[in-house]
């Protein structure tokens, strides 16, 4: 009886960290392929100057890319991660020296893994670097 | 209770090994699909632009290992001409084995990622 109290103590020990591990890493793996595409959306689409308000609408379709994996996403849509919001996404742009966009950081900001037995907190990461290789529309505006 | 002991191990190495595993090669992946479009970007013809490639990979501050190690041993391969692609491979990721290797697993993993991306217009294509 007292070798069986001992050794389940161990083994709900274990089970729970295997459980809490697992699930955060799930979801961390989740993390860096949304914010890659996101990165890779953000490098690839046209960098809209027009006004600084432009330069904001192309950072929240970006956020919402990594968010939703959808740039205009539906007002019902759900998160390719639980409980990630645009407001976890960091997008900041690298300026040359002409001004011209020359590649883009994107990174999550306070993401809490909630993981049944304990919290995971990422912040700075996962974090992308991408060249930008897109459409440099200093004049245009976001549709 | 040995029995339950070993199944035990591996229970916790697929969870958290495997786990580590996955994550390595997915920022691996990313890391080389970003260094092959940085590559890319800079190919003019010349051996110069070969050099700005170069450059461009080596000052990509991405990590893996859960965002903590720097890629190293990166290698950078360009088409013949020197303006049509460029290839990133990231060979020396090994993943350290916390659990599996205590019921005979290996003590590392080695894992690998590689992309190619055109040059005109910059995009992947493998």
């Amino acid at each position: 009886m007292i070798e069986l109290a001992v050794s389940a103590a161990v083994m709900v020990g274990c089970l729970a960290g295997t459980v809490q591990f697992g699930y955060t890493f799930y979801i961390y793996n989740q993390l860096v392929t949304a914010v890659g595409n996101g990165g890779r959306y953000a490098a690839m689409r046209t960098y809209r100057a027009g006004a600084p308000s432009d330069i904001e609408k192309g950072k929240a379709a970006i956020r919402n890319m990594v968010t939703y994996g959808d740039a205009r996403p539906a007002p019902d849509a759900l998160p390719q991660v639980p409980n990630l919001k645009p407001d976890q996404v960091e997008v900041d742009w690298v300026m040359d020296d002409s001004g011209n966009p020359a590649s883009v950081n994107v990174s999550l900001i306070d993401y809490t893994v909630d993981a049944a037995f304990g919290m995971f907190r990422f912040t700075g990461k996962p974090a992308v670097e991408y060249p930008f290789v897109g459409r440099f529309a200093p004049t245009e505006s976001e549709p | 209770m040995s029995v339950a002991m070993v199944l035990m191990l591996a229970v916790m190495g697929l969870a958290f090994d495997f786990g580590r595993i996955y994550i390595a090669r997915n920022e691996a992946q990313v890391f080389t699909d970003a260094a092959a479009m940085a590559a890319a970007s800079k190919l003019d013809g010349t051996d110069a632009g070969l050099d700005r490639a170069r450059q461009a990979v080596a000052r990509l501050p991405m990590r893996w290992n859960l965002g903590t190690k720097s890629f190293t041993g990166v290698v950078v391969k360009f088409s013949p001409d020197k303006q049509s692609w460029a290839r990133v491979t990231a060979p020396d990721n090994q993943v350290e084995i916390t659990f599996l290797r205590a019921v005979g697993g290996p003590p590392v993993f080695t894992v690998l990622a590689h992309s190619v991306a055109a040059a005109k217009p910059v995009r992947l294509i493998e």
